[in-house]
Formats: structure tokens, sequence, C-alpha cells
């Protein structure tokens, strides 16, 4: 059953009014609600009240084909009201319940925030930032440092080769540290040498919560006439004060690294109620006086200038202030991780 | 390595409790990793009196022994032990007792053994009577310890072990030793430091050793064919031996230091190797044939059985120990199964020797075979303590295992030992480590650790011979460690000032913009990623193509010679296939919008301008790869699937900041792309990002196929910049100049135009532009519309058009400019004005 020829044009013809209105302002959106829906001129409104003039087997066909219209109608006035903005707040009534129209978020990975907070402090107290390569040869990754060949110390840091050497060329390795940018630094420049060096490393390790194939470290490097170990413990407590607050705990204890003598380790006491003692000393860098081999090795004199070197993992750190016990982790990149760094 | 407590105290009388002395050890260098008691209290096991032994009556195995226990009323005690007997002092374990014993399932793990009141085959038992295993005396449980008649009936058992000179419980003290410790691998070495430390003296074992010659020269006879890889091979004979299990104390010590004891002869050099750091290895005489000892290097490959029973394939040039016939050690490694002390054994000689250190190493590390011997090689032991460790050894022998020293001993050394001298400047000590240190300080501290010092008059310099357990000290620098470590590091005062450089810290501009970059990229909705540089090397080489930054540099994939496995083998010439990776994991959780950028590092086996290690090319890239929606479903928005443009106008974002000029993305002409995954191509459709007439990136979408691989199924879209280059493009004009601008008003038009839809935009923007010029200062697209109300060929495109001037702009020069636009568009591109 049809509804008759004229009423059926004159739907379409308001249907097609309806669609291409312009709602582009406040205003246009009110003439519009007034033209169609007003509840004294409104042609929507007129047609309702026509309904029950209709021809009652019409009546029912009719009455839907207003009331979809009607609908279509109240559906671009809402869109356009929400397209204008709280403008129409005052006019209209918006519910203002509904959730705010949030930017999707994106993040920066923790160990760029961790990055960051290191770097931050070593700048503030004048050293430069330095990167270099991340395949090395051996000249500058070992035996520039006082790794001597077939020492035990060789041992300490497991290496990926890349080219065995030969007759005429060094090996070719990935970079076991950061320490071959010093050495690179100090072969281009001249003392004093005030530099930090991040950068990641690799090293041939099995993969586990503790260890991962490859980490970031970021290495000091300060040489200049003077320089002794008071003056390094002194910059280290400037930056555990600042990562693990005003109150931290730390001490150093000797240790061994080729490149630096004396060496040193750095701990920080660890609170932990659940802990016998109450707690326990984390390792947190290492440390030391560069060895004069490495100044000579770089054509530094030994005898004038003296300097120290530190070197601490990013991921270590970021393990520490954010509580995370998994290194691999950090490299699983999971959105439901990643997210909590907004 | 371990170091027992209790042997520990035999050479420093310190007061401390385990806790401090691990504190002092870690603090003076020795890293304490661990501490663990070793045995129980046995409080409740007491001294007991067995007063009868009666069959049980519903076991052969058991007895039934009444035992006195010093109490009211005997104890009645169920005993299995072959040995029991009447009138026996015993250990007894008295009900609610708690020892520590080996478990059932593995021998080298203990148990909890709490003593109950039981019934055993219907037997009430009350309490057990102890062996020595169970007291954790030593391994042997084969009876149980009867005890001489001085032990005091009831009394505590503790005491009786304590009248012996010997203790219940111990303490395992794991110590990490650093490469320059080579003396602290020992009890006496680390009682040395403690003694530094502490002031208290070191007591030394008192030794003997015999004069050279002797019966022993005549019985054997040594030739050292390798000088070099040997400087000394000490060789003592002691016959009359028996083989049986060491006493309990030795037994103790070592259970405690980790090692198994196995018999007198084997246990002996090991308490001596871990007493006094020197290794020690003993043949069976009487397997040795020719009265002679070889020290000599191999000529060729060879096989060996070690005493452990492998065959072990030797390269050409090992170092070997030889008698008349043939090898019968690996020297500093392990000994031959050939010549080994057996059970039968009664003569025995033992070998104290100096071997190269790297020699050492090499064949340790080419073998995969680390002893407790090679170790300590490879450290460098003592190159003056080899005589004086035999001796200490045959000693033992002697008094424990019922031997008979064969008088003299065989010495031969092939190199002096020459005691180090070294001159350290008290005002060069004080400069390093930064502070006064009184010189009498100086002298006692280094004193302690067996320095021998000569102090000048004035107190400056000081000429120290250092001891030949030293062999890691060889320059000035090193005796100022000894010295700072000795005095201890947390005594060192922190400056009250501190010194800053006379010029700011400037910041490159790679690190600059990489900083900006990622707080753009995170604040517009981009995850940073942390991706793995190593990859399968036929995945790194699918994306080694000419289309993306890496593949610009030609060359090949860069290989590892040893990778941890084959999935991690080569480095990565792209970031994209660790961002894929990232992206397909957080699809399969779910993740419906996938937004990531990451910073690294690509290498390349290419040589290049770039090059900083000859042969090989790395750059620093920035990846930013997005597929999926765009938004989530929200209550204000419709959800769109991220396309071309997405990433297009992030890219632009990006190389907006750097302010490099004239950046053009060029389209790629079909048929430059490259087969790569599946054999398709990598690239659905690219292209090249150009600043100027430099290549900076690739900006593209992949082919289905290799989104598919990664179970990603929306359109993955992706830029690929070479920030390396970036950097060096834009460092010049980071710090732009400000230029002047117009303050008068600006006046719009729209321009409508319809054209062949083949036209691409980008070149209706170009041409309007050049047109333009000098008045129109902005262009932009705000409508395109292909359908119904335009001819099927053709589309309809509006600009909205800005003219500026630095002057108030008349209506008629715009109209005229505006005229000449719709002219060009119209003569060049065949557009027509719309109205």
């Amino acid at each position: 059953m049809s509804i008759s020829t004229s009423i059926e044009e004159t739907l379409t013809s308001l249907e097609k009014e309806i669609s291409v209105a312009d709602l582009g302002s406040d205003e246009a959106i009110e003439e519009f609600r007034i033209r169609f829906l007003g509840k004294k001129q409104g042609s929507i409104t007129g047609l309702m009240k026509r309904i029950p003039d209709v021809d009652p087997a019409d009546r029912r066909a009719f009455g839907q084909r207003v009331n979809e219209l009607k609908a279509v109608a109240q559906a671009r006035i809402q869109k356009a009201q929400v397209a204008q903005g709280p403008g129409v707040a005052g006019t209209s009534d918006v519910d203002y319940s509904l959730p705010g129209r949030v930017p999707a978020r994106g993040s920066l990975h923790p160990l760029t925030e961790t990055y960051r907070l290191i770097t931050r402090v070593f700048e503030s107290y004048g050293f430069s930032i330095e990167e270099g390569p991340e395949i090395e040869d051996d000249w500058h990754n070992f035996t520039a440092l006082n790794f001597p060949p077939n020492h035990p110390a060789r041992d300490m840091q497991d290496t990926f080769f890349i080219e065995q050497p030969t007759q005429k060329h060094d090996g070719i390795l990935l970079r076991t540290h950061t320490s071959p940018v010093q050495i690179r630094v100090m072969l281009d420049s001249e003392p004093p040498f005030r530099v930090i060096v991040p950068g990641r490393v690799y090293r041939n390790e099995a993969i586990s919560y503790k260890s991962y194939c490859l980490f970031h470290q970021v290495e000091g490097l300060y040489v200049d006439e003077g320089v002794s170990m008071g003056d390094l413990k002194h910059i280290l407590h400037v930056f555990a004060r600042e990562l693990f607050g005003e109150d931290v705990v730390m001490r150093f204890r000797p240790s061994f690294f080729p490149f630096t003598e004396p060496s040193a380790e750095v701990d920080i006491w660890w609170k932990d109620d659940n802990m016998p003692g109450g707690g326990r000393w984390l390792e947190i860098l290492g440390c030391g006086m560069v060895d004069p081999n490495v100044l000579e090795s770089v054509g530094v004199d030994p005898e004038k200038y003296t300097g120290y070197a530190f070197g601490m993992g990013i991921e270590r750190i970021a393990m520490l202030r954010y509580g995370i016990d998994d290194i691999r982790i950090l490299y699983e990149n999971d959105e439901r991780f990643l997210s909590q760094f907004d | 390595m371990i170091i027992s407590t209790n042997w520990l105290n035999d050479y420093v009388d310190h007061d401390l409790t385990v806790d401090d002395l691990s504190d002092l050890l870690t603090m003076a260098g020795l890293e304490v990793e661990g501490v663990e008691q070793i045995g129980s209290t046995l409080e409740g096991v007491i001294v007991g009196h067995i007063l009868r032994v009666d069959p049980h009556p519903d076991a052969d195995r058991l007895q039934v022994c009444t035992v006195d226990l010093g109490q009211n009323t005997p104890a009645v005690i169920v005993c299995g032990a072959p040995n029991v007997a009447a009138g026996q002092f015993v250990a007894v374990a008295t009900i609610g007792t708690v020892l520590s014993v080996p478990s059932r399932e593995n021998a080298e793990e203990k148990v909890d053994l709490k003593i109950k009141k039981s019934k055993i085959r219907g037997q009430v038992s009350e309490g057990m009577i102890c062996s020595e295993i169970e007291l954790g005396m030593s391994v042997d449980g084969s009876g149980i310890l009867v005890l001489g008649d001085e032990a005091i009936l009831g009394s505590p058992f503790v005491d009786w072990l304590v009248a012996q000179g010997r203790s219940a419980t111990d303490n395992a003290i794991d110590i990490s030793i650093t490469p320059n410790r080579p003396d602290a691998v020992c009890h006496v070495g680390v009682a040395r430091d403690v003694s530094a430390v502490t002031g208290r003296p070191l007591t030394l074992p008192e030794i003997s050793v015999p004069a050279a010659g002797g019966s022993a020269a005549e019985q054997i006879s040594i030739t050292i064919d390798a000088p070099e890889l040997c400087s000394e091979y000490v060789a003592i004979l002691v016959s009359d031996i028996k083989i049986a299990p060491s006493p309990p104390w030795m037994q103790q010590r070592l259970i405690t230091a980790g090692l198994r004891p196995r018999n007198n002869v084997v246990d002996i050099t090991n308490y001596v190797m871990y007493e006094l750091g020197q290794p020690l290895h003993a043949f069976d005489f009487d397997t040795l044939a020719g009265a002679s000892i070889h020290v000599h290097a191999t000529d060729s490959e060879s096989i060996f059985t070690t005493l452990d029973g492998k065959e072990r394939k030797l390269p050409a040039g090992t170092l070997m120990i030889a008698d008349g016939d043939r090898d019968i050690a690996i020297a500093g490694i392990m000994g031959g199964e050939n010549s080994e002390v057996s059970d039968n054994t009664t003569k025995v000689l033992l070998e104290s020797a100096y071997f190269d250190p790297s020699h050492i190493r090499r064949t340790a590390k080419s073998l995969q075979l680390q002893t407790d011997a090679s170790y300590r090689f490879e450290r460098g032991v003592d190159p003056a303590g080899q005589a004086r460790a035999a001796a200490r050894a045959a000693e033992l022998l002697v008094t424990i295992a019922g031997g008979t020293l064969v008088d003299g001993l065989v010495s031969t050394r092939t190199k002096p030992v020459q005691c180090q001298t070294v001159v350290v400047r008290k005002s060069r000590a004080e400069l390093i480590i930064g502070v006064e240190i009184p010189a009498a300080k100086i002298n006692e501290l280094l004193t302690a650790i067996g320095f021998e010092i000569a102090m000048s008059d004035d107190s400056e310099t000081f000429t120290c011979t250092v001891p030949s357990f030293r062999p890691d000290i060889e320059r000035e620098i090193d005796v100022i460690e000894e010295i700072a470590r000795l005095y201890g590091f947390d005594k060192i005062p922190v400056p009250v000032r501190f010194s800053v450089p006379d010029h700011p810290v400037s910041m490159p501009p790679q690190r600059l913009l990489r900083e900006k970059t990622r707080d753009l990229l995170s604040s517009l909705g981009y995850r940073e990623i942390y991706t793995n540089s190593m990859l399968r090397t036929d995945l790194a080489k699918s994306f080694l193509v000419p289309e993306l930054p890496g593949g610009k540099f030609g060359g090949s994939v860069v290989e590892t010679l040893n990778p941890i496995s084959q999935e991690m083998a080569s480095l990565r010439p792209s970031l994209l296939p660790g961002a894929l990776a990232i992206a397909g994991y957080n699809a399969n959780h779910g993740r419906k919008s996938l937004r990531y950028f990451e910073f690294g590092n690509i290498q390349i086996h290419a040589q290049s301008d770039a090059s900083i290690v000859s042969g090989y090319t790395e750059q620093e890239l920035l990846l930013i790869l997005c597929s999926g929606d765009d938004a989530a479903q929200d209550w204000f928005n419709t959800v769109r699937p991220l396309d071309y443009f997405d990433v297009k106008g992030i890219a632009g974002a990006v190389l907006a900041t750097t302010k490099l000029q004239n950046i053009s993305f060029n389209l790629a002409t079909t048929g430059s792309k490259t087969a790569s995954i599946s054999g398709t191509d990598l690239c659905q459709s690219y292209a090249s990002i150009v600043a100027g007439d430099t290549y900076v990136g690739t900006v593209g979408e992949l082919n289905s196929e290799v989104g598919k691989k990664y179970n990603i199924s929306s359109p993955i879209y992706f830029v690929e910049i070479n920030w390396s280059i970036v950097a060096e493009l834009a460092g010049p004009g980071l710090r732009g100049r400000y230029e002047a601008f117009s303050r008068y008003p600006v006046i719009e038009r729209d321009l409508a135009v319809s054209l062949n839809r083949n036209v691409p935009v980008g070149d209706v923007m170009d041409l309007i532009k050049n047109t333009g010029k000098p008045l129109l200062s902005g262009v932009s697209v705000f409508d395109i519309y292909e359908g119904d109300q335009i001819a099927a060929d053709q589309k309809s495109v509006a600009f909205s058009l800005t003219f500026s001037a630095n002057r108030t702009l008349v209506d008629k020069e715009v109209e005229t400019r505006f005229g000449k636009i719709v002219k060009v568009l119209e003569s060049e591109l065949g557009a027509r004005l719309r109205q």
C-alpha cells in the first residue's frame, strides 16, 4: 500500500532539504531547527499535525515516514552542535558527563626517559655528549684500553666478532662498551676532555631475565690536570643523589677494569624491609682513574694529566628506578608496558 | 673462589663476625658474592656410652642398643651400623635434634633431618647414633663415629669437637676474584688482606723445604724442552703411602670450599692448592716409565685421555708432561688416566710447576676445559712458590697418609725469579687518590701485603720490592692502587668545590633534533620502541633493498662470526623488520591502532663516505610505522583506517622541525621495486623524500604479503629517514634568522577548477605557486570531487589562495594575478574554472 503521490513528493523534497541544509554556524542550526522542528512553523511539526487527516489506510506508513524524517533532522542538529563545539553548550542541553576528546597518546620508551635523566645530570656539570660507531676494531675496543691480547680480562666481556684479525688488518667486532669512543675523542682533540658517551653495546651472553645480547651504556670521561679519585667520588655522589634521592647511601669498593687503575664499583643501599638487614647493596656502575697506558696510547702525557672514567648500564638504572625485574620486557615493546610511560 | 672461615682463621687471628669479615673483604677488593653457613650447631647431640647391644628381634641387620646418656634412665636406640659395639663412646642425636644430612636423591644437597621418637620394625628407638656424614664432618657414612675414652659422658658433642681443635659449623664465603689478584686465589692470600686491613699478624704454615738433590734426584730426572712455557718444575717423591680417606678435618674444609673429597693423596694436593694457591699434581710413580719427566710442546695434533676418562683432541703446540715413553698430563690443566693415583698406589711423584699463563689460557680455551689448576695458572701463580708448595704437600702425605719422604727434591728452573722493583712517589699517590696519606701509613700498608720498602730521606719516594706472588704489579700506578684499596676508598674525602668548564655544553644537531622529534612523535600518538639489532640473515637481506635508506649504500648484510643463534646472526640494515615484529606482536594482543617509531643505528658491509671503521657503513635512522585504525572508536568520531597520507604528513611534520628547505616526495615509477619476501615486492608503492637534491628517506606502503608474514591484516605504512644525513644537512640552518613579515591584511580567494582526473593535484599546486609569485603567499586544497555532478573523466579541485605583500594590496592586482593563474591552468593543464 502506497501513500498518495503528492504526499510522497512533499516528503521526498523535505528529505532533500533536510539533508543539504547548511548547518555551519550556531545561527544556521537554530534556523534549521525552527524551519523543520519549530512548534509553530516547523514543516515536520506540520506534517505530524496532519497525521490524523490522512487516509487510515496510509496513516501508518505516513506516520513512520514523518517520524523517520524527524529523527534525521534531530540527528543533523546534534551532529552539527557537536561540530560547533562548546559554543553550543549554553544554548542546548549538552551532556557534560561525556568523556573529553583525548588525542591519541604516544609514549617515550623508558630507556629514553632514563637516558635523558642520566645525560641531563652530567650535561649540567659541563660534560658534553659524544657518540660513536657500534662496529669497532679490536684496537679501539680492547688494545688501546689496556686489554692485553690473551689476557683473562678479555673474558670479562663476551664479544661478538665480525672479522678475525689478519696479518694486515685488526679484528672487527661489535663494541662491548662505549669506551672506544673515549679513545676516538682523545685522539681527535686536546685535553681537557669532559665527555659522556651514551650508546648501544653488545655482549655475547645467553639471554635471560638479567642479561640481553645488547644493552645501552653511558660512559663518562674527565681528563685534566690534577684530577683525583676525590673528584670522581664527587661527581658520582651528585649523580646518585639526583637519581636516587638526597639521602642515598653509596659505597665505593675496589674492583678491576683494564682501562682504569685504581678501579671501583659503586653500590647503593637499597632499602627493603623484607630482607634480613633491611636491604642490600646494589651495584650501579663501575669507575676508576684512567690507566696511564690508556692515556699513552692516545698520546696524552699521563704525568701532566690524570682523569677518571665511569660507566653504567641504562637498562640497569631503568630497572632499578621502575622496579622492572626482567630486562627482556624492555625489548618486548608490549603496549601494555609502553603505555605506562605516556 | 670459596673460602672456609675456619680454615682462614688458621692464618689470621681476627675477631670479626662473618658479616664484618665479608664487608672487610668486599671493601678490600675481594667482592663477597655470598655467604653460606655450613653444618649445623649440633645442638642436642651428646656423648653417650653404649652399655649393651642386642639383636633386633625382627631385623637381621639392626641392633638394639642400650645407651647411657648420663641421665637417670638409659635410652634405647636402634642402630644399623656394622661397627656398633658395647663399651663404645658415641655421638647421640637425642630426640628433637635437627641434623643437616645429604639427601637420598642427591648427595650434594643437604636436607634437614629431625630426630623423633619412633618405632623401627616394631622396636622403640629414642634417638640416633651418628656417623661422620650425619654430623657433617666428612663424607664417611660407612659406620658410626667412635669417640675415644677422653669423651665426657652426657656432655655436648660440640665440646668434644672443640677439644679436637675442630668446629661443628663453618662458613663458606664465595669471593669473586678479579683478574688482577692472582695472589688471592687461596686461603693464605685472602688472610694476607685481612691481616693488612685489621693489623693482626699473618701466621703462615711452617714448611721445611728439602735441599735439592738427594735420593729423589737419583730416582727421577727432569728435562724441560719448552723453557719459555715452563720456568720451573719441582718434583718430590713420597713412598709407603696408604691410600685411604683423608682425615675428617681436612674433608670438612674441602667440602666447605666446594671440593669433593676423594682420597688422602688427591685431597692433600687440593688442600695445598687452596691453602697456598699453587696447583699440584700427584702421579702414581710406579706407572711412570724411564725414571724421567719431560716437559714439551707437541709437534702435531694429538689425542690424550685425561683422568676423567675423556678423550681430548689437543692442538699442536700444547704443553705436555711426558715420562720416558708417553704423555702423562696436559700441563697445568689435567693429569692423564695412565698415571693417575689409584687405590693401589704406594708411591707418588708430586709435581709443582710454573707454566706460562697465556699458554694455559689458550689451551684451556681451545679444549673448553677449565679446572681449578688452569684457573690459577692462567692468572699467574707465585713463580717462586713451587718448592714450598711441594714440600708442604709432602709433609702432609707423611703425617696423614703414612708416607715416607724420599729425601731431597728435583728442581729444574729455566728462568730465575726476578722480583720487580717499583718506585712510588708519595706526591703522585696523593694526586691520584686525592688525600694526604702519612708516609708511615703507606709503609705499613704495603709491608703488610709483603712489599719490602726503602723510603727516601724526605719520605717522598718509596722504592718497593714487589713480592713474587704479585705478578700483576709492575708500575707505580699498580702500587698506588694497593695503597688506595687498603687505605679504604670510603675514607677518600670529596672535594668542597667543583670545577666546571669555561664553555657551555653545546648539543650537536643530530641529538638536538632527535630529542625534539621524539617529543613530537610521542605527542602525536606514536609509541617509541627499542628493538634488537640482530636478526636472521635471510630476513636482514630482504630489507637491504635500494628503495630503503640502508640499501642506498649497496654492499651486503653484516654477519657476526659467533652468533648466539641463527635467529640473531646478522645486523639490521633497516629498522623495519624490528618494528614489524613489534606491530605484529601487539596486533596479536588486540591492538587495533598500531603506531610506532624507533631511532637506531643500522650497519651495512659497504665502504662509503660515512665509514668510520673501514669497510662498514653505520647510519642512524628514524623509522615511523603505522597500520590499522586512526583512533579508538569514540562518541565524537568515526574510525577510519590509517593511510599513506597519515605517514606522509608525519614525515612532513618531522622534517619541518629540521627547517630543511625544498622537501619533495618523489613517487617511484614502477619497476624499481625489488623482489624480496616470499618473492613479492617489499613495497606496494613508495616515494623518495628528497631535500634539495639529496635523498633523505623513503615513505611508502608495504606489500600486503609482508604484513601477512607478521600477522598484520591492515595495510602498513612507513617512513624511514636517514637521520645522520638529515642532521648533517639541517645543522647549518638550525639557528635560522628571523624574517620580517608583512603586517598588512591578506586577501583570500577560493579557486575551483575541473580538470582531467589523471592530473596530479601536486602538479596543479606547483603551477599555482609558480604563477602566483610574488603576491601568492599560500595555497591549500580544500575539496576534491569526482562523481555525478561532473564528467566521468574529470575531477573538481578547490584551492584556497592567500595573497599578501608588504603593503596594502589592491583588489585589482589580486584579481589580475588570480586571472593569470586561471589562464595558465587552462592553457597548460586544460583546466576549466568552476563557478
